[in-house]
Order: structure tokens, then sequence, then C-alpha cells
């Protein structure tokens, strides 16, 4: 178990976005999170990734307690993000936002600008390496994220949906990419709600609803899992489905 | 490489034989000391305002604690200036850890608003402090005991020991900005929690930058209390030091090398001419040009003057030339 | 407790509730839009100017000058929004920072300069003797600056917490994007804010100089004092602004009578020091 969320509960006064959830990660696997809007799957990863403390529960990260511990401590011990809306440094070029990344394990500039080139490389943004950040579009600026995250070696990379926003096309060089991650063994957690992306990459899905762990399994079980359609389309249509069915 | 250092060397010859340029003019060597070394207090400020991108407004407190220090030093126990200035470095130093550390974790503001109030504070301890002179101040010595009292009647030796000291703080400065360092705190003004996320404890990269800001500033602090020989609440710790240590980074370029100097060379020539057509009334005023220029470059301007002229990245969709390991 | 120290307490908790008035205002643009007005001391020097004005220009006491000063101020406060804040809030932080501060410089400069750095005084006999009440003296002018400045703060509380508008406001404040899905405007209700805000500062302003020297640099002072209970009082809260306040006002006094009135604005923005380390987001509010 490489990342472990224990009865993890995350309270706004008496409102539970996240309410006793436990889910663990096993290493070198693909974790989906899915779950409709506002069923507590962003401010899940956002306890995992440190921005929020939990309420109450803990996160265990190859075997210690990182429950306390701030984000820039986690990315640290290997644990890397991306944002759902794209946070890349505007003011510095493709390069420059890589190496902030590369740093942390390169304390050195040339070292550092070294690496952030094969990673670029690797994810195909060698040609805008260059150039300023603010002037890459939507799926440039979630591939200089990942570009970024994967610069500082980590050992399990959390995607904060990343592929919203993105044209098919794009929503499927972006998969391809992040298969291309998964194959050098990095563990990855995806949280989406284009269940298209999920039932392709993942190995395991958890899905949340109103806070709530309300099924998991592998993407073909849970996407049949009768609460699962409830939660996304209602009951009556869920009715309708299991009625229609034969 | 070359064409890029071409100017900058023929700048640097210019700033060389400056005095030999204006021998026969004692103002226009006085001139050039003030800008070099308001060029100092800027470039100090610089590290904290501009790149780092927590706006200090109270900056003035450090400037007085090299001042003092100096002074104090001198009139308290008869060393000469430059010796207390090691003290009054350490004391800023001290000042930026004590704000810095509660607030440089939260909001920007929240770190401006305290950078007034401890200013303030200081001041007004200052005023009230007969070991510090209160309100009268202190002054240096009035005869040169030795050399090492760094009293001169003419202006050029400090006009090349304050160029010395920019130079190594320009340096230093230009040696930061490779490093990781510099590219951390880039990062954290762009983004705080996406630097965060990759391992960058902003927290602490902010106060370093900090106290390395606060500690020049009163290395300024000294020198011009070695240079006018005298000290007193209002020159040492008066908000019109900070204005101006902040005003002159942000026109020339906050975040830039060359942008507190640009600005300097700008705003100084400028002051002292103003001071000279309009008399005392003229001082009022000062302070109501500056409050419209900061407002301006705020609305319009707030990367500066040399952001204009600074080179660009290209835009993405033209090829790049970079290959790995090429030396910098 | 000794009738002296009574008194001067009461005198600080007026004093405090003034304070409360105009750091409310601060309290509240920092709640709609994470900004800090570096003017909002310099609104109520101009506020005490106005109402020197009225009292040369035409002889009007607290009466006319308090609502003149009111509309005065909150068309500047207004000004200020669509000329300058709305702009620099869409850019970096030296811009917002710098944004205020160099107003703030403006206006104190400018009044320097136009007024004269001499103090103005409103004459004493403005409002009548001071009220006895048993042991206690209090000047008429403090007591209608500390029950107005409690009033209207109230009020202030009153509006964000019961109206429709306050409704509004309190939604920008929360999450602006989620209410401008809701149909709300943020900007216009960050514009009501500052007008708000900004008028309250008319108010307090034109009060304390029926019983303070107005002078241009005043609001160096008072605009610390307001960053100091808005710290104290939580940054946004309007209730955690009127309780620091009035502390505040309290502690100011009592230093003042104890240690001298030179070393009372040393405590106060060393409590502020204090307040930084030990808990910044003070007693009720969001950092």
């Amino acid at each position: 178990m490489l990342l472990e969320a224990s009865r993890l509960t995350m309270a706004f006064g008496a409102f539970k976005a996240v309410d006793d959830a436990s889910v663990a990660v096993n290493e070198g696997e693909v974790l989906g999170l899915i779950g409709p809007n506002g069923a507590g799957k962003s401010t899940f990863f956002n306890c995992l990734t440190g921005d929020l403390r939990p309420t109450s529960g803990t996160v265990h990260f190859d075997g210690r307690d990182v429950t306390r511990l701030t984000p820039e401590q986690r990315a640290r011990l290997g644990i890397a993000r991306t944002f759902q809306v794209p946070l890349t440094f505007e003011s510095m070029s493709v390069l420059d936002n890589v190496m902030i990344g590369a740093f942390l394990r390169h304390h050195a500039a040339a070292a550092a600008r070294d690496k952030a080139l094969t990673v670029i490389g690797e994810v195909g943004l060698l040609g805008f390496a260059d150039a300023s950040a603010k002037s890459l579009g939507t799926p440039g600026r979630k591939r200089l994220e990942i570009a970024r995250a994967l610069a500082s070696d980590p050992k399990v990379l959390l995607l904060d949906e990343a592929m919203a926003g993105l044209t098919p096309a794009e929503i499927r060089a972006g998969i391809d990419l992040v298969r291309q991650i998964h194959r050098r063994g990095i563990t990855l957690v995806i949280v989406e709600h284009i269940m298209e992306v999920i039932v392709s990459l993942a190995d395991r899905v958890v899905v949340f609803h109103q806070g709530r762990e309300i099924a998991r399994g592998t993407p073909s079980e849970v996407t049949r899992h009768e609460l699962v359609i409830e939660a996304y389309l209602g009951k009556r249509h869920a009715a309708k489905l299991s009625g229609g069915a034969a | 490489m070359m064409r890029r250092s071409l100017p900058l060397l023929l700048f640097a010859a210019l700033a060389l034989l400056y005095p030999l340029l204006v021998a026969g003019s004692e103002v226009y060597q006085r001139l050039g000391a003030l800008v070099v070394l308001s060029a100092i207090g800027a470039s100090a400020w610089n590290l904290i305002g501009g790149y780092a991108g927590q706006v200090s407004v109270g900056h003035a407190v450090f400037f007085g604690a090299g001042a003092y220090a100096a002074l104090a030093g001198y009139a308290q126990f008869g060393m000469p200036p430059v010796a207390g200035a090691p003290i009054g470095v350490a004391v800023a130093i001290l000042i930026a850890a004590l704000i810095g550390v509660p607030t440089l974790r939260l909001s920007g503001h929240y770190f401006s608003m305290a950078t007034i109030a401890v200013a303030e504070l200081v001041r007004v301890l200052v005023t009230n402090w007969e070991w510090l002179g209160g309100a009268q101040g202190i002054s240096g010595p009035a005869v040169p005991r030795t050399v090492l009292d760094l009293s001169f009647t003419s202006a050029v030796p400090y006009y090349y020991i304050f160029l010395a000291v920019l130079a190594a703080i320009l340096f230093g400065t230009w040696r930061i900005e490779k490093s990781r360092m510099g590219f951390y705190l880039r990062a954290i003004k762009d983004s705080e929690r996406a630097a965060r996320s990759l391992g960058v404890a902003a927290g602490r990269y902010k106060l370093y930058a900090y106290m390395l800001s606060a500690g020049l500033t009163a290395v300024a602090g000294a020198l011009y209390a070695i240079m006018f020989g005298f000290i007193d609440p209002e020159s040492g710790c008066g908000i019109l030091i900070s204005v101006k240590m902040l005003i002159m980074a942000a026109l020339g370029g906050a975040g830039l090398l060359f942008g507190p100097l640009v600005g300097a060379l700008i705003l100084v020539p400028l002051e002292e001419i103003s001071n000279s057509l309009l008399g005392g009334k003229g001082a009022g005023l000062t302070f109501v040009v500056y409050g419209a220029m900061i407002v301006v470059i705020a609305r319009f301007l707030p990367s500066g003057l040399l952001a204009l002229f600074a080179g660009r990245m290209r835009p993405a969709g033209k090829p790049s030339e970079t290959e790995p390991s090429h030396a910098a | 407790m000794s009738s002296i120290l009574l008194q001067v307490i009461v005198s600080g908790l007026l004093i405090g509730a003034v304070y409360a008035l105009f750091s409310s205002g601060l309290t509240l643009i920092w709640g709609m839009m994470n900004v800090i007005n570096f003017a909002h001391g310099d609104f109520v020097m101009l506020a005490m100017y106005t109402a020197f004005l009225v009292w040369t220009t035409f002889g009007g006491g607290p009466a006319a000058a308090v609502p003149i000063a009111a509309v005065v101020l909150a068309t500047i406060g207004l000004l200020s929004y669509f000329l300058l804040v709305r702009h620099i809030m869409k850019g970096p932080m030296l811009a917002q920072i710098l944004g205020t501060f160099g107003l703030a410089l403006l206006l104190r400069y400018s009044a320097f300069w136009y007024f004269g750095a001499n103090f103005k005084t409103l004459p004493d006999s403005l409002l009548g003797p001071p009220f006895v009440l048993g042991s206690i003296r209090v000047d008429a002018p403090r007591l209608l600056a500390g029950t107005i400045g409690l009033l209207v703060t109230l009020s202030l509380h009153l509006i964000l917490t019961r109206t429709a508008l306050g409704s509004r406001m309190l939604a920008v404040a929360e999450d602006a994007t989620a209410a401008q899905l809701m149909g709300i405007r943020p900007e216009r209700m960050q514009a009501v804010a500052w007008a708000l805000a900004a008028g309250a500062t008319g108010i307090a302003g034109a009060l304390i100089a029926t019983f303070f020297y107005t002078s241009p640099t005043v609001g160096e002072t008072l605009a610390i004092v307001a960053f100091v209970t808005v710290a104290f009082g939580g940054f946004g809260s309007v209730p955690g602004a009127l309780v620091a306040g009035l502390l505040i006002g309290v502690i100011e006094a009592v230093s003042a009578f104890m240690i001298g009135p030179v070393y009372k604005d040393v405590i106060v923005y060393t409590l502020f020091v204090l307040v930084l380390w030990t808990r910044p987001q003070g007693l009720m509010g969001k950092a």
C-alpha cells in the first residue's frame, strides 16, 4: 500500500464534504476517483495532497503518517499533483516551469535544466521549451503541469481532472500520455468525471457521492453498479434503465 | 552573449569614469554618489519586493538600523561609524525575522501592513530614546580621526565606495537569479500554491529573501550615515525613505536586476532639480508627485520601465534551439 | 475601582466605538475583495478636513458635517474603486499594495500642500458643556462620537446580515464566482462595499474632528489603529471589528493614563505585533 487514506472526514462547520472515506492505493496501480459534481472527490483529493487538513482521519504514505504534513513536505516524499485549473508559472518559460519541479532533486541549476529538458522531451513539449507558459493553450498547460510534476521524480502522481476542458482528440492524446507515465512505474490517482477516461485508464475505481464512498471495484463493475447509476443519473432514470434492461 | 554584455561593459566603464568626467563640478559628483547610494537601497528592496513579490512599505526601519548603529557606535563608544555597520545589519535581520516569520505564511497584504506598523513603532521608539539621540538625532565625527572614519570632504571617494558595494549587490543578485533560490522566488511570485506542490518551502524562501534584503538595506543606511554624518528619526526611519526605495525599484522594474538602478538614475536627478527649482515648498510637493507616480505605476505599469524593453520569450509555435547541457 | 480609572475606561470605550466604525469599513473591504485599503486612514483625515471646511464655510456643526462628510467620502470611495482599485485587483501583488499605498500618499500630501501642516481644531463650544453621569465627566463631543460610532457600526452589521443587499454582498465575500453564477454582480457589490466603507470613515472623521486635532498626517496613525483593530477582530468580521475597536480604545486610554500619551501608540503597535505572532486570524475572522 503506497498511499492510504483512513476514515477521512472533512467538515466545514456542519457540512461534511468528505464523510468517513477510506481509500488505499497500491504501488504501480492506477486508481480512479469518480463521482458527480459536489461529490467530495476534489476535497478528498486535496486532503491527500496536503492543501486541506482533514477534520479527522489519517493519510499514510509509504508507511509514514503524513496527515499533518504540508504540501511541500509531501512533495519531497514523492507525492506530486496537477491542478484542475492549471497553475502554471505564467511569467516563466516552459523549460523554467519544469525546472522548478526538477530542482526538488537536483539543486544545481545545470543539472535541473538537463533533467527538465529530458522530461520535456518525454511529454512531447520539446519544441516549446523556450516558449512562455502564458502562450500555451489549455492542453499545453495541462501537459506542462504534468511535465513539471514528473520532473520532481514522484512515486505517486495525483491528477485532478486533467482531461476537463479538452477536445476528444486532446483527451486521447492525454490518455496516451498517462499510460506512458504509468508504464514507467509511477502510481497514479486520477480524479475524473469523464467516464470514458476512467474506463480506459483505471485498474480500480472508487465512486464518491455526497462525501461518501458508494461503490468500488473495476471500471466495468462500477459502471454497472446501481447506486452509481443512480448518483449520476438520478433514481428515476436508474429505475428506467434497470426496468428497460433485460 | 558578447552582444548582450557590450552595452553593460560600456555602462560600467562610464560609471567608473563618471567622477572624472564631471571633475569640475562638486554638485554633479555629489549627485552621482547619491544616485549610486539610492540604487543600493532600491536594489536591496528589490530582493523582497521585486523578486519575492512581497511588498514591504516599511523598509526604512532597516535603513535606520544601519544608520543608527553606525553613528551610535561612534557617539556612544567612539568607534568609527563603519564598525557599527555590522551591528546594524544584525539588528535589521532580527527585525526582519520578527516581522517575516509570522506574516510571510499569510497573505501578502498582511505582510505589508505589518511592515508599516513595525516601521512606525520603531520610529516612535527611536524618537523617544535619548541614547539614540531622541528627536535631535546623532552626528558623526565632526573632524576625521583616522582614515577609518571615512570622512571625506569630496564626494568622489564615497562615489567609488558606493559603486563597489552596488556592484557587489548586483553581482550577488545576479547569481541568486540564476540559482535555485532565484527560480523558486519567481515561482512563488507566480503561484505560491503550485510552487509548494513541487516541494518549494515558500515561507522559508520568502523569509530568506526578506532577511537578505533587510541586511543590505542596513548597509545602505550605514553608508548614508557615513557620508552625511548625521541621522535623526525622520532621515533614518521616516516614511520618505521607504517610499523612495520602492518607487525607484518599481519605476525601473521590480524583479529585474537593473530596474532599481534605472529608477535611481531617473528619480534622484529629478528630485534634485525640483528641489532647486521649488525650494522649500517643493518638499511637500515631492510626496504628492511620488504618490501620484506610485498610483500610476500600480495602475498602468506595475512591471516597470525596463520591462518594456527587456527581451521577451518567444511565443509557442516557433521552434526552439535549446539543446541539453550547453554552458549557460 | 477609582473613579478616574472608570472615567478613562469610559473615554476609551467612546473613542473605541469610533475606531470600530472606521475599522469595520476596512474589514468589510477585506472580506469582499481580499485587499487592504492602505489609504483608509487618510479617508478619515479627509473627512476631518471636510468637517472643518463645513464649519469655516457656513458655520455648520456636526449635524451638517457628518452627513456631508459621509457623502463626500462615499464618493471618494466609489471613485477610488472605479478608477483604481478595480484595475489593480487584476494585477500582481505589487500593483495591489502600491495602488492604495500610493493613493494614501497622494491624499495625505495633497492635504498637506493645500491646508498646510498646522493643526486645525473645531471650537469646543460647538456642542455644549460636558455631561456628568455619577462621578464620570464625559465631553459632549466624545459622547456623541461614541454613541453614533456604535450605532452606525451596528447598522452596518445589520445591513450586512439582515438585508437583501447585505446577503448579496456576503455572497460575493464568500465566493465571488459562485455569486456571479447566481446572478449577482461582484463588481457592483464591491463598489457598494467601498462606498459604505468610505462613508463610514466620513462619519467617523467628522465626529473625531469635534474633539481631536485635524492635521494632514493624522491618517498615518489612524491607519495603523485600523490595521490593529482589523487584525485583532479578525479580517472580514464587522462584529469582530466592533469588539476589537472597543478593546483597543480602552487599552489605548488606559495606557495613556498609566504611562503617558507618547507611549500609548507604542502599546497599540506592540499589540499588533503580538497579534501577528499569536493569533493572526484574529478573534473572529479569516486570514
